[in-house]
């Protein structure tokens, strides 16, 4: 039989096997994928705010990353990514880490609605300092998950922060027992975006004869250290619908010739915001104001900038100059009955402070309402600005009172007589609180950084709904940007999102110790063998009951 | 993990049949093809099977989907494994020899065609990556359980087909045979009763196997001693 034949081939073959293995071994490691494994965790994550302002740097400049997991207390050096919650992190901890430290992962709340006010305002003094300066090693936010829950835990418990502490012995037995993790980010190299910043703009046209024109702007970009987490519920979703409501009160009203207003209404929706110095409402102005037919902007009775104006029941009216008594603004500022925060123009700070010094700059009379008292406050560009019920009640409130001061100037009434009035009032000015909410919740549920909001097609995404809704009113220019080549005012990068893989890995040292069991396992299954004869006697003579007979 | 976790499996794996073909004394009578001939019976053996499974079960990826586990159908595809016990069987009738060198031969060729078929993918792609997990050397050990589990059905088929085998002991033989198809799903149904970790079930495992080894090593002795071998 050929299979009897082959024996001596066989006896070949089986003698030199484990040398056969020492040959086909590395051929097979050449010939398969480096990393042929997935890995057992994969998160979306999302990198911090990275762009330049006036060629100054800010955020974080660099992506990938190929190093191991610590956590605050355990890291050391360059090699190390720190992992930690954005809560627990102080930011003397961030400066060093932004000098020292290879990468750093900050896993975001579980709940924001659940933090302390101090943690609140913790979180948003470190994403200021986070901005502040350029980051060079590759900083992620992470949302929150269970698994990551026992990764920071994995983290924190497994190594021995302190060297004195513990024996030896039970340093390496931690280290042996320990899950460390390899936290591995592949994304491109920054690149610039090519970012189109636009300008939407629609006039409801008012009686014949009057050529004064209110502007009321606002600018819809969100601003907050990750792009694409930054929600901007208050700043400035707030505004921008406030712009919507406002267009589609006065649009009614304007529809009708009876009715119409003297003044006519100019509204702007700016998409890029503090964040980036007004740049949209800059270049606009600039167009509308430099160009030839300057009919837009000829007779500009006040500008109205409408910024965060859902985190209070009040609003505050910010002025660059104060304004004189007589004068439209101060007519405004009477019937909204707000007080005023004066705060002239420092052209020599990095940034404006609000969106009304851009037309100020311009020689108009101009004024923010902002529920917030100071422009400095952190609560304008944070990851925490989220949307909330009360939020959404305030800003029914603000938009009514606004309506109604506007209204009430221009058709300059001096107070409303008495109750059937007052109905008439509230029957033509009332505000829509169902599209009110709507608009609230899907502009502060879509992430409205500079990166996502100018890096999309104009009729596509926030500004192409933004534009739709605002054309059922009136007629919509949509007016394009573009950032100077040589000296660009500003400059953003991507990529803002890419995917963390997570491995855990083993010490070198525990397979060293998983080679000693296993040699001391293959010692007892030699023995064991070797052994066997001996016990199957015994054991035949236990189950026959008499020893062998030969 | 590393290359190095990969050799640490591999031996794992590897030694205990080399051991066993080594220092059994099957070695001596040159039976490396026979080892090579009942591993292609085995892999025929479950070509065989997957024609049948593929023929007259319903797609099983679809129930996974829903998450039912329909315990019959389970037992009716375990039915299946009885081909295992006609795949040894005829293993055991190529070899040529005496009882144990018979059983030895098949159960080591079956055995290593098994480990080989099943495993060396899942250790090649999963034990060299970066990630660690104990699956890999866990699965390493099962596979020496399973050695043992193999050489124990041989020693029952090869005693099945002895026409001097006691009396007495032909039920317990046909018995443990019947079971021996089902022992995958009936000790998975014992580590989820008692709710074991992947551990405990490997060493439920290795006691199993080494019980029917032990009852089948019983009656290999009274068998040989009566006919004097």
């Amino acid at each position: 039989m050929w299979l009897d034949e082959a024996d001596g081939f066989a006896e070949i073959f089986k003698g030199y096997l484990p040398y056969y293995l020492l040959v086909a071994l590395p051929i097979f490691i050449i010939m398969s994928p480096v990393n042929p494994v997935a890995a057992s965790h994969e998160f979306s994550v999302y990198r911090m705010q990275h762009y330049d302002l006036h060629t100054v740097p800010h955020g974080c400049r660099s992506a990938s990353f190929n190093l191991e997991g610590r956590s605050l207390t355990s890291w050391s050096t360059s090699r190390h990514c720190v992992v930690a919650r954005v809560q627990d992190i102080s930011i003397e901890q961030f400066m060093e880490i932004r000098s020292k430290a290879g990468a750093l992962l900050l896993v975001l709340p579980k709940n924001d609605t659940v933090l302390t006010p101090e943690e609140k305002e913790h979180i948003q003094l470190l994403e200021m300092a986070m901005i502040q300066q350029e980051v060079s090693a590759p900083v992620y936010f992470a949302r929150w998950s269970p698994d990551f829950e026992d990764i920071l835990r994995d983290l924190q418990h497994s190594f021995i922060t302190d060297d004195k502490s513990g024996t030896a012995l039970e340093a390496m037995m931690n280290s042996v027992s320990s899950n460390g993790y390899q936290i591995v980010v592949s994304a491109s190299t920054p690149a610039k975006l090519d970012s189109k910043p636009v300008t939407l703009h629609g006039k409801l046209v008012g009686r014949s004869g009057s050529a004064q024109t209110i502007v009321i702007a606002a600018h819809y970009d969100s601003s907050a250290a990750v792009p694409e987490l930054s929600q901007g519920a208050d700043s400035n979703a707030s505004g921008a619908v406030a712009i919507l409501e406002l267009a589609r009160v006065f649009s009614r009203l304007y529809s009708n010739a009876a009715v119409r207003g003297a003044p006519s209404i100019l509204f702007v929706l700016t998409s890029l915001g503090h964040s980036l110095n007004y740049f949209s409402a800059k270049k606009w102005l600039e167009e509308q104001l430099d160009s030839t037919d300057a009919a837009l902007l000829q007779d500009v009775s006040f500008v109205m900038c409408l910024d965060s104006i859902s985190s209070a029941p009040t609003m505050t009216m910010h002025v660059s100059k104060p304004p004189k008594p007589g004068g439209a603004a101060h007519s405004i500022k009477s019937r909204l009955g707000v007080n005023i925060n004066h705060k002239k123009i420092n052209l020599a700070d990095e940034l404006l402070a609000w969106q009304h010094e851009r037309f100020s700059i311009r020689r108009m009379t101009a004024f923010t309402l902002s529920s917030l008292q100071s422009h400095k406050d952190p609560a304008r560009s944070t990851l925490l600005d989220t949307p909330s019920e009360s939020a959404i009640r305030n800003l029914a409130d603000n938009i009514a009172l606004t309506a109604r001061a506007l209204a009430s100037h221009i058709y300059n009434l001096t107070d409303e007589l008495n109750q059937e009035d007052a109905e008439l009032y509230n029957d033509a000015l009332g505000v829509d609180e169902a599209a009110i909410r709507h608009w609230y919740t899907y502009l502060s549920s879509q992430p409205r950084a500079p990166q996502v909001v100018t890096t999309t097609p104009p009729n596509a995404g926030v500004t192409g709904a933004l534009e739709r809704a605002l054309s059922r009113y009136m007629d919509v220019t949509v007016s394009t940007h573009t950032v100077d080549k040589r000296e660009p005012e500003f400059t953003l990068y991507g990529p803002t999102r890419a995917s963390l893989y997570v491995y855990s890995v083993k010490p070198a040292v525990f397979d060293l110790i998983l080679t000693l069991a296993i040699v001391a396992y293959l010692t007892i299954v030699y023995f064991a063998i070797q052994l066997f004869p001996r016990f199957y006697e015994e054991y035949a003579k236990i189950v026959t009951g008499k020893s062998k007979v030969h | 993990m590393t290359l190095y976790h990969f050799g640490n499996c591999l031996a794992l794996v590897y030694a205990p049949y080399h051991m066993a073909y080594k220092f059994s004394g099957i070695s001596e009578y040159a039976t490396f093809s026979k080892c090579v001939h009942a591993g292609g019976l085995y892999i025929f053996t479950q070509l065989c099977k997957m024609l049948l499974l593929a023929t007259f079960f319903p797609d099983t990826d679809s129930s996974h989907i829903t998450g039912e586990y329909n315990v019959f159908l389970e037992i009716l595809k375990a039915t299946v494994d009885f081909a295992d016990l006609l795949g040894i069987y005829f293993a055991l009738n190529s070899v040529p020899g005496k009882g144990h060198a018979k059983i030895l031969t098949s159960a080591i060729g079956w055995a290593s065609a098994e480990v080989v078929v099943t495993r060396s993918v899942l250790l090649w792609v999963g034990a060299r990556g970066s990630e660690f997990d104990w699956r890999y050397v866990r699965s390493c050990a099962e596979s020496n359980v399973s050695l043992l589990h193999t050489a124990a059905t041989a020693a029952l088929v090869w005693l099945w087909t002895r026409s001097d085998l006691p009396r007495k002991h032909s039920p317990v033989v046909i018995t443990l045979l019947a079971l021996s198809p089902y022992r995958g799903l009936i000790e998975e149904a014992i580590g989820s009763i008692l709710s074991l970790s992947a551990w405990a079930l490997l060493a439920l495992r290795a006691i199993h196997a080494s019980a029917v080894g032990l009852t089948a090593l019983g009656m290999y002795a009274v068998l040989a001693q009566q006919i004097g071998i």
